[in-house]
């Protein structure tokens, strides 16, 4: 079961690629978080209970209610474009994302561990570079700021494929989540859109050599 | 044999399907359910006026298309019962039956010197150059998990069990509508009712076919139709008896006709441009889809 | 002890944070100044000795640490200094001692860590009252910085996660769940090689943007750009350290398996990229503080490099790392008060400093020669140790190109730094310049002399710590 999750996730990276709007990306991060709170459920049922409950609120309640949420208000509270506006054309980004999974999916032939299951790894990994890819070909601030939502669920999924034996583990990248989105869409949320009328990557442009 | 006679009756009554429930959903009461069929007879009966600048290939594509169209509906099996023509590797000869039908369109569209008609050209030979992969993968994948090659094993020995096999049906079933889709250029990707030759794909490339050649390109359609919904019907069917499997190939055919023709009445096409990419995500999806194969078979866990 | 200097030190900046009284100010900070002291001092007694399971205070810690409390006392003057020459607001006033702080208390952790994930969430910390920091100008460009450094390090400590993660995932191969360092270590040769290769790369590549090495180096810059000096200074001097911790220390477990050299090749690879990018920035860059930030990576390149090269190299690393924050700090300090002389940072509007401010002119001059690893700076000797080790080791060719980026960053860096001192200023009023007194030079001077006597004449006591800290490395 968790591998059907775990492709429907890989297809919302897809869709990603091609997506147009500023509030499909939120929508898709929503699924995400839903998806995630689906996988968490099944894999990491063994562990104790507070913990699990800890888990679940996590994924249910900030990636799937929270961070979409505060998105959009942001995205309102700063009259942020509904355009994605990436340098490169969707097409293009569909083709790359796809060829991030494909080389990740050959990479994975190298681990010979019978404990770790590769399909987390795949997953997680595209995930990884998916995020890091919206980062670096999208305009706006604010698509920063979602790509790097998209990296923090590759990671969350990373950590799952060991939360079975290292339940720290998970919960600290659940604080890194927490407090990284909290920071970064806190600076956002009250300083970018008082400084800068519009937050756009070219107004952060001034700072080089 | 069985599977031929009963796609040529569905292709009797489907595009007569959309066309109800396009008129139902936007409340009128529409034509009878075979008035397409009857418009083909029609032009059946014309004779046809060529150009004086087209060659003897324009005269010949429409009947070089409808032939390789037909000899693909031989190659699909219903179930367990094989179709006239049954090889291994026999989904590679349907697509490229489908291909040198398209082909030699392509080539008339081309021979008549209108650039409109180039230019939809053109665009067909792109979009299919884009799902063809896609229906690759997709057959390939299914080759691998169960180890036969023509589709009449394939269908034959695909059993669904496991959370990720119901996944990979509804995957596939996904991208075989959506290449049925591409290849008749219907909704999502091009609107066979546009009226501006700019935005059109299918209907700039026939525009100066006629009479008896027109007659057969529509039918064709009505043809391909009838034959990816017999090959998603396969999807479903495995080694049932055939008073099973009858009922349940017109039923997915209906559910097939019924649901293009919601999609068609409640969305809006893509833009052009973004086409390709649309396009493009089928083969990203069917990429999975063989990713889901290989972790059925264990080969990858 | 380390309860009492977490709990103190903390409470400490939230009283900051609150309190709006200047005199309370003053106490707080020289309480938390007493506290560091006192901790210093009590870790260095009590060396190796684990505490709250986390915290073990080995030579390396202490080493830093006391670097560490070396370079904040004065950081914490030239603060004073630095708020006190703006008509500041006190709420702004209060998030900057606090802050700071607050980022001295986790740097202090951080080198005391005995546990990589420890480590990691003090690294978080680090960048978290780092931006407040950056930001404390409150502009359209400080903020420009805040956010660039935010959302750099904000990565680059996803990627040291991960790397945990890949860690843990060589580590249950071994069957250990513990993934503290001493533990890492005890198992190195067990660990499984694809998963650390993976876990190497990604905690290397993250702990670069504290270091200041290639991938990740350029949110630093931004961010020593645009900070108040004194913070500049902490975060070119400490905040690197931390990062060379964090690196060397995963170093020492990777160096212990079949990965060393591929390893090492990797460490070579972004260290030659960082000399080189430095070079190049060196050669056009038009801003003091930048040039600064530049050399702070030319140096994080050469440390990296010692480590390469082993042997004689590990110490030169060690030392290295120690004597270039006691120089960079003092550089940074120094340039506050370039700062209040001509109101700018810019290579074009400065010059003829010898005029204005004797004492701060002779500290940049000294700096300079420093820096750049001139005698009798301890640089010089350091460098000589890695270069010697380098040969030693056989990277001969990389010998070559790194004497050749090094000589043309001498003569960058003496371009501008002979323009700052000598050449006159165009357009510049003279009226109204601020007079700066000699004494606010002072620790800059103890810094600098500091070098010269650890390098030139460094105490037993001290080299034992450095044996100490590398005695884990393979020799």
């Amino acid at each position: 079961m968790t591998n059907v999750l775990l492709i429907i996730f890989t297809i919302s990276l897809l869709y990603l690629g091609i997506a147009h709007r500023l509030l499909t990306y939120i929508k898709i991060l929503t699924i995400q978080g839903v998806l995630l709170f689906g996988i968490a459920f099944i894999e990491l049922i063994e562990i104790n209970a507070v913990n699990l409950t800890f888990v679940l609120l996590e994924t249910i309640v900030i990636k799937a209610i929270a961070i979409p949420l505060f998105l959009n208000y942001v995205m309102k509270r700063n009259r942020i474009t509904r355009d994605a506006e990436p340098f490169l054309p969707n097409f293009v980004s569909l083709i790359l994302i796809t060829l991030i999974v494909i080389t990740t999916f050959i990479l994975s032939n190298a681990i010979n561990d019978a404990r770790i299951s590769k399909i987390y790894f795949v997953v997680a990994i595209s995930t990884l570079f998916t995020g890091l890819y919206i980062i670096v070909t999208r305009h706006k601030l604010i698509t920063h700021v979602m790509g790097y939502l998209v990296i923090e669920n590759g990671v969350f999924i990373l950590s799952l494929a060991v939360g079975n034996e290292m339940p720290v583990l998970v919960n600290l990248g659940i604080l890194l989540d927490i407090f990284a989105s909290v920071f970064l869409l806190g600076i956002f949320v009250n300083r970018i859109g008082d400084v800068l009328k519009d937050a756009d990557v070219d107004q952060l442009k001034s700072l080089k050599d | 044999m069985i599977s031929f006679i009963l796609i040529i009756l569905t292709s009797l009554f489907f595009s007569g399907i959309i066309i109800r429930t396009k008129s139902r959903t936007s409340g009128r009461k529409g034509p009878g359910l075979f008035q397409p069929v009857k418009d083909i007879i029609r032009l059946f009966k014309k004779g046809a006026v060529y150009s004086k600048t087209t060659s003897f290939i324009f005269q010949a594509a429409p009947s070089i298309y409808y032939a390789s169209i037909l000899m693909a509906i031989m190659v699909i099996p219903l179930g367990e019962y094989r179709g006239i023509i049954s090889f291994e590797g026999d989904f590679v000869f349907f697509a490229y039956l489908l291909g040198v039908g398209k082909f030699f369109m392509i080539l008339a569209a081309l021979d008549t010197g209108s650039s409109f008609e180039g230019m939809g050209a053109s665009r067909e030979a792109l979009f299919s150059m884009f799902a063809e992969p896609a229906f690759f993968i997709l057959m390939g994948s299914f080759a691998l998990l169960t180890g036969h090659t023509s589709f009449q094993e394939i269908f034959a020995s695909l059993h669904f069990g496991s959370y990720i096999s119901y996944i990979l049906g509804v995957l596939a079933t996904l991208v075989l509508a959506m290449i049925a889709m591409v290849e008749n250029s219907r909704m999502p990707f091009d609107d066979p009712k546009t009226h501006l030759e700019l935005t059109m794909v299918h209907e700039v490339m026939i525009l100066d076919n006629s009479g008896f050649d027109l007659g057969l390109i529509l039918h064709a359609t009505n043809l391909k139709f009838g034959m990816y919904g017999a090959l998603i019907a396969n999807l479903f069917m495995g080694s049932f008896p055939l008073y099973l499997t009858i009922p349940i190939f017109l039923g997915i055919q209906l559910l097939f006709a019924v649901s293009i023709g919601l999609l068609e009445s409640f969305t809006a096409r893509f833009r052009m441009n973004h086409n390709a990419q649309y396009i493009l995500a089928l083969s990203s999806v069917s990429l999975l889809i063989f990713l889901g194969v290989l972790l059925m078979l264990g080969q990858f866990s | 002890m380390t309860g009492i200097y977490l709990a103190g030190a903390f409470g400490i900046s939230g009283f900051l944070f609150f309190n709006r009284s200047r005199v309370i100010n003053y106490l707080l900070v020289s309480a938390f100044l007493v506290l560091q002291l006192g901790f210093t001092i009590y870790e260095y007694l009590h060396i190796n000795k684990p505490e709250l399971t986390y915290f073990t205070p080995d030579a390396l810690g202490i080493l830093l640490l006391v670097t560490l409390t070396i370079i904040s006392i004065p950081a914490m003057y030239h603060s004073y200094m630095y708020l006190g020459s703006k008509q500041d607001n006190p709420g702004h006033t209060a998030i900057y001692f606090a802050a700071m702080v607050a980022l001295l208390t986790s740097v202090s952790a951080a080198y005391l860590s005995n546990h990589i994930a420890v480590t990691w969430i003090f690294v978080e910390l680090t960048t978290l009252s780092a931006s407040a920091l950056i930001y404390h100008r409150r502009n359209n460009r400080s903020l420009e910085g805040t956010w660039k450094y935010v959302f750099v390090c904000a990565i680059s400590i996803t990627l040291v996660f991960i790397g945990i993660l890949f860690l843990s995932f060589s580590l249950s191969q071994a069957g250990a769940d513990d993934l503290s360092f001493s533990n890492l270590l005890r198992k190195a040769p067990e660990l499984n090689q694809f998963w650390l290769r993976l876990a190497f790369i990604f905690i290397f590549t993250g702990f670069t943007a504290k270091l200041g090495l290639v991938p990740m180096y350029t949110a630093g810059i931004d961010a020593k750009d645009k900070a108040p000096s004194p913070a500049g200074a902490l975060m070119s001097s400490v905040l690197m350290n931390v990062g060379f911790v964090g690196i060397f220390r995963f170093y020492t477990v990777v160096s212990h398996t079949t990965v060393h050299s591929w390893a090492n090749h990797i460490i070579l690879i972004a260290a030659l990229l960082s000399i080189f990018v430095a070079t190049v920035y060196m050669t056009k860059v038009k801003n003091i503080k930048r040039m600064f930030a530049y050399s702070s990576i030319e140096h994080a390149g050469l440390v990296m490099l010692g480590l390469v090269a082993g042997g004689v190299g590990y110490f030169a690393a060690v030392l290295h790392i120690i004597l270039h924050a006691f120089i960079k700090a003092s550089l940074f300090f120094q340039q506050g008060q370039i700062y209040r002389v001509y109101q700018s940072k810019s290579m074009y509007d400065v010059g003829n400093y010898f005029k204005y401010n004797l004492t701060g002119s002779m500290v940049m001059l000294l700096g300079f020669f420093f820096a750049t690893a001139m005698p009798p700076s301890g640089l010089f000797i350091t460098e000589f140790m890695m270069f010697r080790s380098l040969f030693e080791a056989g990277y001969l060719w990389v010998l070559v190109v790194v004497m050749l980026l090094l000589t043309v960053i001498i003569w960058a860096f003496g371009k501008n730094i002979f323009k700052l001192l000598f050449s006159a200023p165009v357009a510049f009023k003279e009226e109204g310049v601020e007079k700066i007194k000699p004494v606010e030079s002072l620790s800059q001077f103890i810094l600098l002399g500091l070098v010269v006597y650890l390098g030139l004449n460094p105490p037993q006591e001290f080299l034992h710590l450095i044996r100490e800290a590398i005695k884990n490395l393979p020799q």
